[in-house]
C-alpha cells in the first residue's frame, strides 16, 4: 500500500497541480471578499468543490485519458442528455435555464458538455484518415460540435456556446483539414451571422451592439460595462486593499461572485494583483500547450489542444469583458469564478492533461 | 495565445494605471451622494413680534435620477399630477450630478405624500422629504418691504459662492429678504453617506449640522398697516408713518399691493406673471421707489433754504394778484387762486399754499441756492436706508446743461421754487423732512430693522437754525388750523396736526395729491405722508386719508390729547 502512492505520484506534473490549486485559493479569497456582505457561505462551498475537483483530478489521471476518450461517445451522449433534459425541466436562474438541481447542489451540464464534446471530437477525428473521405468527416465533426452549442445556445448561453466554436477550428486545423474547405467554413459561419443574430435574445444582441459602442444606452445594457471597467480602473496600480473594493461590495459591478469575480480582483488587488493573475494563467497556457507538444499520440494531442484552447478562450474573454475588450457573454473565469461545475470540469480538464502528460512516454 | 494574455496585460495597464485615477473618481462618484440639509430660514417680525414672514412644513417629492426608472414616470404623473414632460425635464437637469436627488414637487398634500411612500418599493429613487416654504402670513400687509424670495436664477448661481447657494437653492429676490439674505439663510448643512449601487445608504461617512437663519425684527406696525391700507385699496398710493421717538418706519403702505405668497407657493405662476405684468406696477414700492413731482409740499424746503440764507425773515410780504410776471410785458406765472391772495406773509403763504409768495421767493433765491439746500436735505440722491430707495432729481442750470443740453431760464427757477419743474421726490425723502421739521432736524434717518447687528451709515449732518424750524412749524400748524388753510380737512378733535399739501401737475392726466404732516403739534410722535397718485387734490383727497389714519394711529395708541 505504500509502495503504491510513491508510484501514483511519479510522473505527476506539479507545476499544474500548484498553478491550478493557487487559482482556486485566489478564487476563494476573492469570492470572500465579493459575497461576505450579503447572504450565503460561497466560500465554504467552493472550498468543499474544489475538495471535489481535487479527487477528480487526481482520479482522472490514475484512471488514464485512454478509458476517457474510450468511453468519450457515452459521456457525449449523457451530456446531450443532460442539456435536454436542462432545456426542458431545468431551473431557471437569472432568465436562464442551466442548472439541473442535485440535492441543494446545481450541476451545470454545459461545463461538462464542452469537455464531452473535445473528448468525443477528438476521438472521432483522431480515428479518421484526413486523406480520404474528409468532407463526410467534417460534417460529421460539425454536427457533432453543433448539436451540444446550439443547445447551450438555447439556454441560453452564449457565451458557454462560443467557446465550442475555437477549440472545433484549432482540433480540426491540427487533424488536417483542407484550407479550402477551412475557408469555406469561415465564409458559411460568416454568412450565416444574420442568423445566429435573430437567434440571439434581444439582451444579448444589446450586450452585443453596447461592445461596439457603449455609449448607446449607458444606464441599462452598457452599465456593467462601464461599472465594471470603473470597478477594475479604480483599483489602480496597488488596488484598495482586500474588502474594501467600493464598486463590487456596494454591487455597483452585478455577478461579481461568478462572471465578473475578475472586477473584484482589479478592484481590489490592483494592476499588480490581475498581472499576477495574468502571469499565472499565462504558466498554465504555457504548460497546457506544452502538454500538447511533447504527447505523441495523436488523440491526446486533439485533446490536450482542444482543452487549452477552450481554457485559454475563456479567460481571454471573460477577463477582457470587465475592461471593455470583449462583450459581455457570461462566461466564467476558470478557477476562480464562483460555481462548483465549472471548477469540477476545470479540473477534470486539467486532470486528462496531467494524465496526458504523465503518459507521454508509454509509447 | 500568449498574445492574448500580452493584449489583456496592455488593457489592464491602460485602465488601471493610465486611466486608474478617472476611474477612481468615477468609483468615488458613483458611491458617496451629499445631501444637502437646508438650514431654516430665519423669521421676519415686526415690532410687537408678529410674524411677517416664517417658514411652514411642506412636503416635496424627490427623485435621484440614477436610481429613477422612466417607466415609473407616468405612475408619477398620474400621482403628482404633473405632465410626464415635465418630470423627463427635470431629471435631465442635472445630467452631470445624476445621483443628486431632484425636486420633482413642491408641497404636494398630505394624501399625495402617504401614497407615495406607499409605493415606495415600486417607485425607486422616489422620496418624500419634508422641507419647509415659506409663507408671509399677513399677505399684501408690509409686503413691499418684507419682499419675498424665488429660485435663484442663472445669473445669481453663475455670480454668487456655489457653496452656499447650490443650484436650486431659494434666495431673497427683494426687499428685507433679499437684502438681508445672508443674515436670513443661515448655512446649509449637508450629510455625506455611502450609498450601494442601488442608492440605498449603507453608512454616513459625514454630516455637517445646519447653522439656522437669525430672525430679523422690522421696526413697522403691521397691526397699524392693515388698519390703514383699505383706506387705499382702490387707489395707486403710498402712505409712510414715521415714530418720531426712534425715527423708526411704523408703517410704509403702498397700493395696489401683491400677495408675496403668490412667488413662493407652488402653482401660482399665472397670478405671479399677472402681477409681474400688471401696468398699475403692484410690485413697485411706490414709497421707497416711486418718483413724483412733489408740487407745493415742496415750499416747505423753498422757505427753510429762503430763511436760513437770509433771504426772507417770517415776516417778509409780497402782493398775490393772482399771477406774478418777471416784467411789465413777460407772461404772467399763475397762483392757483386767480383772484389773488392779496399781501401774504410767509405764514400766510404757507398756510392758503399762494404760488405767487413762493415765485418771488424763487426769484430772489435763484435755482443754485433752492437746489444746494434740497440736496442737503436729502432730495436728489438715494436715503440711506436698510432697502433700495429712488433717488429723484433736483434741477439745476448744471444738471440741464448736462441732461438737456439747454440753459436755464428764471420761469424754471420759480417753478422750482413751487416742487415744479424737472423736481421728482419720493414719498420716503419727503416724509423725512417733515420729520426733520417736526424735531429740530433731530430725527432725519428713517430706520427700518431693528437689531443690533445691522447698522447704516448716516449722512452728514446739515445744520438748519431751530427759527427756522419753528416758523415753519407754524406754517404747516395754520394749513391744517386755518379755516382758509389747505389742509384744514385734516383738522383733528384730539390734537392738533400740522402738516403741508401739494397738489403736483404732472401732465397728462390728473395732479398727484400730496400731504405731509406731523402730530401732535407740540411734543410730536408721529410724521407721515400721503400720497396718491392722480388724486387730483392735496388738500381734499390725500387730507381726508391722512386724518383717517391719524385717528386709526390715535386709536391704536390712544396717544394723549394735547
Amino acid at each position: 500500500m505504500i509502495s503504491i502512492i510513491p508510484r501514483f505520484l511519479k510522473g505527476i506534473y506539479w507545476p499544474i497541480v500548484f498553478l491550478t490549486l493557487l487559482l482556486a485559493a485566489m478564487g476563494m479569497i476573492t469570492i470572500y471578499s465579493a459575497s461576505f456582505r450579503g447572504s450565503g457561505d460561497f466560500t465554504s462551498k467552493q472550498f468543499l468543490w474544489c475538495l471535489i475537483g481535487l479527487a477528480v483530478f487526481f482520479m482522472t489521471i490514475s484512471v488514464g485519458y485512454r478509458s476517457f476518450l474510450n468511453l468519450s461517445y457515452l459521456f457525449y451522449v449523457i451530456t446531450i442528455a443532460l442539456l435536454l433534459w436542462v432545456l426542458i425541466l431545468g431551473e431557471a436562474r437569472s432568465g436562464a435555464q442551466r442548472w439541473i438541481m442535485l440535492g441543494s447542489f446545481a450541476v451545470q451540464p454545459s461545463e461538462f458538455s464542452k469537455i464531452a464534446t473535445i473528448l468525443a471530437l477528438a476521438n472521432f477525428l483522431a480515428g479518421r484518415s484526413s486523406i480520404q473521405q474528409q468532407k463526410r468527416t467534417l460534417i460529421t465533426a460539425l454536427i457533432l460540435v453543433g448539436v451540444p452549442a446550439v443547445l447551450v445556445l438555447k439556454q441560453p448561453d452564449l457565451g458557454s456556446a462560443l467557446v465550442f466554436a475555437p477549440f472545433l477550428l484549432t482540433v480540426i486545423f491540427f487533424w488536417g483539414i483542407r484550407i479550402r474547405y477551412l475557408i469555406f467554413l469561415f465564409l458559411m459561419g460568416l454568412s450565416s451571422l444574420p442568423l445566429v443574430w435573430h437567434v440571439l435574445k434581444p439582451y444579448q444582441q444589446k450586450r452585443l451592439l453596447v461592445f461596439v459602442n457603449p455609449a448607446i444606452d449607458p444606464v441599462g445594457a452598457s452599465y456593467t460595462a462601464i461599472q465594471s471597467k470603473i470597478a477594475v480602473g479604480s483599483g489602480g496600480l496597488l488596488g484598495k486593499g482586500w474588502l474594501q473594493g467600493t464598486q463590487t461590495q456596494l454591487d455597483f459591478v452585478p455577478e461579481h461572485h461568478t462572471d465578473f469575480i475578475f472586477s473584484v480582483i482589479g478592484e481590489e488587488f490592483g494592476f499588480l494583483g490581475a498581472v499576477f493573475i495574468l502571469f499565472l494563467f499565462g504558466l498554465l497556457i504555457i504548460y497546457a500547450f506544452r502538454i500538447v507538444d511533447h504527447t505523441t499520440d495523436f488523440r491526446a494531442r486533439l485533446l490536450a489542444l482542444g482543452i487549452a484552447m477552450a481554457f485559454s478562450f475563456q479567460v481571454f474573454v471573460n477577463i477582457g469583458m470587465t475592461i471593455g475588450l470583449a462583450p459581455i457573454t457570461g462566461l466564467p473565469l476558470p478557477f476562480i469564478s464562483y460555481g462548483g461545475s465549472a471548477l469540477v470540469a476545470n479540473f477534470f480538464a486539467f486532470g486528462l492533461l496531467a494524465s496526458i502528460y504523465k503518459e507521454r512516454s508509454i509509447f | 495565445m500568449l498574445s492574448g494574455l500580452v493584449i489583456l496585460g496592455i488593457g489592464l495597464f491602460e485602465t488601471q494605471v493610465i486611466q486608474g485615477g478617472h476611474y477612481r473618481k468615477a468609483s468615488e462618484r458613483n458611491r458617496i451622494r451629499v445631501i444637502r440639509l437646508e438650514a431654516p430660514r430665519g423669521n421676519i417680525l415686526d415690532r410687537y413680534g408678529a410674524l411677517v414672514a416664517t417658514s411652514r412644513p411642506a412636503y416635496n417629492v424627490y427623485a435621484i435620477p440614477e436610481d429613477f426608472d422612466p417607466q415609473d414616470i407616468p405612475t408619477l404623473s398620474r400621482l403628482l399630477n404633473l405632465p410626464e414632460n415635465q418630470i423627463r425635464f427635470r431629471l435631465s437637469q442635472t445630467r452631470f450630478a445624476s445621483f443628486t436627488p431632484v425636486l420633482l414637487k413642491q408641497d404636494v398634500s398630505k394624501e399625495v405624500a402617504m401614497q407615495i411612500e406607499e409605493r415606495r418599493p415600486e417607485l425607486a429613487g422616489v422620496f418624500i422629504q419634508i422641507g419647509m416654504i415659506r409663507t408671509y402670513p399677513q399677505g399684501e400687509v408690509a409686503a413691499h418691504i418684507v419682499g419675498y424670495i424665488g429660485k435663484i436664477s442663472r445669473e445669481e448661481y453663475a455670480a454668487l459662492d456655489p457653496s452656499i447657494y447650490n443650484y436650486d437653492a431659494w434666495i431673497g429676490k427683494v426687499g428685507i429678504e433679499r437684502v438681508f439674505d445672508t443674515y436670513l439663510r443661515g448655512e446649509d448643512g449637508g450629510r455625506q453617506l455611502e450609498v450601494n449601487a442601488r442608492g440605498a445608504p449603507i453608512r454616513l461617512l459625514g454630516e455637517v449640522e445646519p447653522r439656522p437663519g437669525t430672525d430679523l425684527h422690522l421696526s413697522l406696525d403691521t397691526k397699524l398697516e392693515a388698519k390703514i391700507r383699505p383706506l387705499v385699496v382702490n387707489k395707486r398710493s403710498a402712505i409712510l408713518i414715521l415714530d418720531l421717538k426712534k425715527g423708526e418706519l411704523l408703517a410704509a403702505v403702498s397700493t395696489p399691493g401683491f400677495d408675496p405668497n403668490v412667488f413662493v407657493t407652488p402653482g401660482r405662476s399665472t397670478e405671479r406673471l399677472s402681477l409681474i405684468g400688471s401696468k398699475e406696477r403692484p410690485l413697485l414700492d411706490r414709497g421707497l421707489n416711486g418718483l413724483y413731482p412733489p408740487g407745493s409740499i415742496f415750499k416747505l424746503l423753498t422757505a427753510m433754504a429762503a430763511l436760513e440764507t437770509g433771504t426772507i425773515t417770517s415776516h417778509t410780504t409780497f402782493e398775490c394778484p393772482g399771477y406774478f410776471r418777471f416784467g411789465p410785458k413777460s407772461r404772467p406765472f399763475k397762483c392757483w387762486f386767480s383772484e389773488g391772495h392779496g399781501r401774504v406773509d410767509l405764514y400766510t403763504a404757507l398756510e392758503r399754499s399762494c404760488n405767487v409768495y413762493f415765485y418771488n421767493v424763487g426769484r430772489l433765491l435763484g435755482e443754485k441756492r433752492l437746489a444746494e439746500y434740497a440736496r442737503k436735505l436729502g432730495f436728489g440722491s438715494e436715503v440711506p436706508f436698510e432697502l433700495p430707495t429712488a433717488d429723484g432729481i433736483v434741477p439745476d442750470a448744471e444738471w440741464k446743461q448736462v441732461m438737456r443740453h439747454d440753459k436755464w431760464y428764471q420761469g424754471e427757477t420759480i417753478t422750482l421754487a413751487i416742487g415744479q419743474s424737472y423736481l421728482l421726490v419720493s414719498p420716503l425723502q419727503i416724509v423725512r423732512l417733515v420729520a426733520a421739521i417736526a424735531t429740530d432736524g433731530r430725527v432725519f434717518q428713517p430706520k427700518l430693522v431693528r437689531d443690533d447687528f445691522i447698522s447704516i451709515k448716516s449722512e452728514k449732518k446739515f445744520s438748519v437754525r431751530p427759527e427756522t424750524f419753528k416758523a415753519l412749524r407754524q406754517g404747516m400748524l395754520q394749513v391744517v388750523s386755518s379755516d382758509k388753510g389747505t389742509g384744514q380737512l385734516a383738522r383733528l378733535n384730539f390734537t392738533k396736526l400740522a402738516a403741508k399739501t401739494g397738489t403736483a401737475q404732472a401732465p397728462p392726466g390728473e395732479p398727484h395729491a400730496w400731504f405731509g404732516g406731523f402730530f401732535p403739534y407740540e411734543n410730536p410722535e408721529i410724521a407721515m405722508v400721503v400720497f396718491v397718485e392722480r388724486g387730483r387734490s392735496g388738500g381734499i383727497t390725500a387730507g381726508q386719508i391722512a386724518k383717517k389714519v391719524a385717528h386709526i394711529y390715535h386709536d391704536l395708541y390712544n396717544s394723549p390729547v394735547s
